[in-house]
């Protein structure tokens, strides 16, 4: 089903949650994926990607057609993140690096993460890096968005991102290469 | 034997995803939203994030309101208001008005009764017995039991 159909069906009570389900089962494995890798652990990217789609239950009402639908399903789990992050920082009093490692070490431990060496490296090259990178890296390596796409999901300007990306992408490899 | 790798270039890498999921966890979670949608209001008309700092901002403009609304009242009334010091009337306008206006009622001479019940005098009340017997006639209230 299209965005535009889905939207226009949603305003429709009597569609409303036809709709909705079908909005879920639209965007689900992406916002999932998208938090998971910023989070890394199951429990949290579930918590997480509920609550993104009731802060879409509640606001799609409100939604401006102008921007594409999936963009702004990108922004609010973006936030969420974000959110989460910095609130697991505060919550412990622990500085950047230390959450790095639990989440490193989540890495290690959890049973609903695997993979060959090189790929489970990479995934804590990746926590080495400040969040907002670390978002701007996935979407453009894993999601192989544009970077007009990721402009409009985190407000940041096109040449921004691009060094952005490009910064990450050279740190990654170093941090590869060094250990 | 030194494995580690010289050069790596992050295009040539695959791109495998690392993390999994519980088995059928995308098949029940549309379900689990859907449940808790349910369960959840619809959008406030205001966000409730503003709440807070429109309470703070909400307090003085009352007060202010208020403020304003007694000001607004107080100038109001002096223009319109007569006030009579009763002190100037001469007693003569008084016991005109009250022939005029004031009416006796039932209530009174209920009143009157209790009085007498306590044995006070007709000269405490200020009337004679002759012209208590006839307002009594008059507004046939002899045989009333109170």
């Amino acid at each position: 089903m299209e965005d535009k159909e889905i939207l226009e069906k949603f305003a429709n009570p009597d569609s409303r949650n036809l709709a909705f389900n079908q909005l879920v089962r639209k965007y689900q494995q992406k916002v999932y994926w998208h938090i998971r890798k910023m989070v890394i652990d199951h429990d949290d990217s579930d918590d997480l990607t509920q609550e993104v789609f009731l802060k879409v239950w509640k606001n799609l009402e409100n939604f401006r057609q102008d921007a594409q639908l999936y963009t702004w399903l990108y922004r609010i789990a973006t936030n969420e993140c974000l959110t989460f992050l910095s609130s697991k920082k505060r919550k412990f009093f622990l500085p950047i690096n230390d959450v790095a490692a639990e989440l490193a070490e989540k890495i290690d431990s959890s049973p609903n993460i695997s993979g060959d060496e090189i790929q489970l490296k990479l995934q804590k090259a990746l926590l080495k890096l400040p969040d907002k990178q670390r978002l701007v890296f996935n979407m453009k390596y894993y999601d192989e968005l544009k970077y007009e796409q990721i402009s409009e999901i985190l407000g940041t300007s096109v040449g921004a991102l691009k060094a952005s990306y490009h910064l990450a992408v050279k740190k990654i490899e170093e941090f590869l290469k060094a250990d | 034997m030194n494995n580690k790798p010289e050069n790596i270039d992050l295009n040539e890498l695959p791109k495998h995803n690392v993390y999994q999921v519980p088995e059928d966890y995308f098949d029940k979670l549309p379900t689990r939203i859907m449940a808790r949608t349910a369960a959840a209001p619809k959008q406030a008309w205001l966000p409730a994030q503003l709440w807070p700092n429109l309470r703070v901002a909400v307090a003085p403009v009352l007060l202010l309101m208020l403020l304003v609304s007694v000001l607004y009242l107080n100038l109001e009334q002096p223009a319109t208001k007569q006030t009579i010091n009763l002190a100037t009337v001469p007693d003569s306008e008084i016991v005109d008005y009250l022939t005029s206006y004031a009416t006796l009622e039932s209530a009174d001479f209920a009143e009157l009764n209790n009085l007498n019940q306590q044995e006070l005098t007709a000269d405490f009340l200020n009337v004679s017995a002759a012209d208590a017997e006839e307002e009594l006639e008059y507004h046939n209230l002899r045989n009333t039991d109170y």
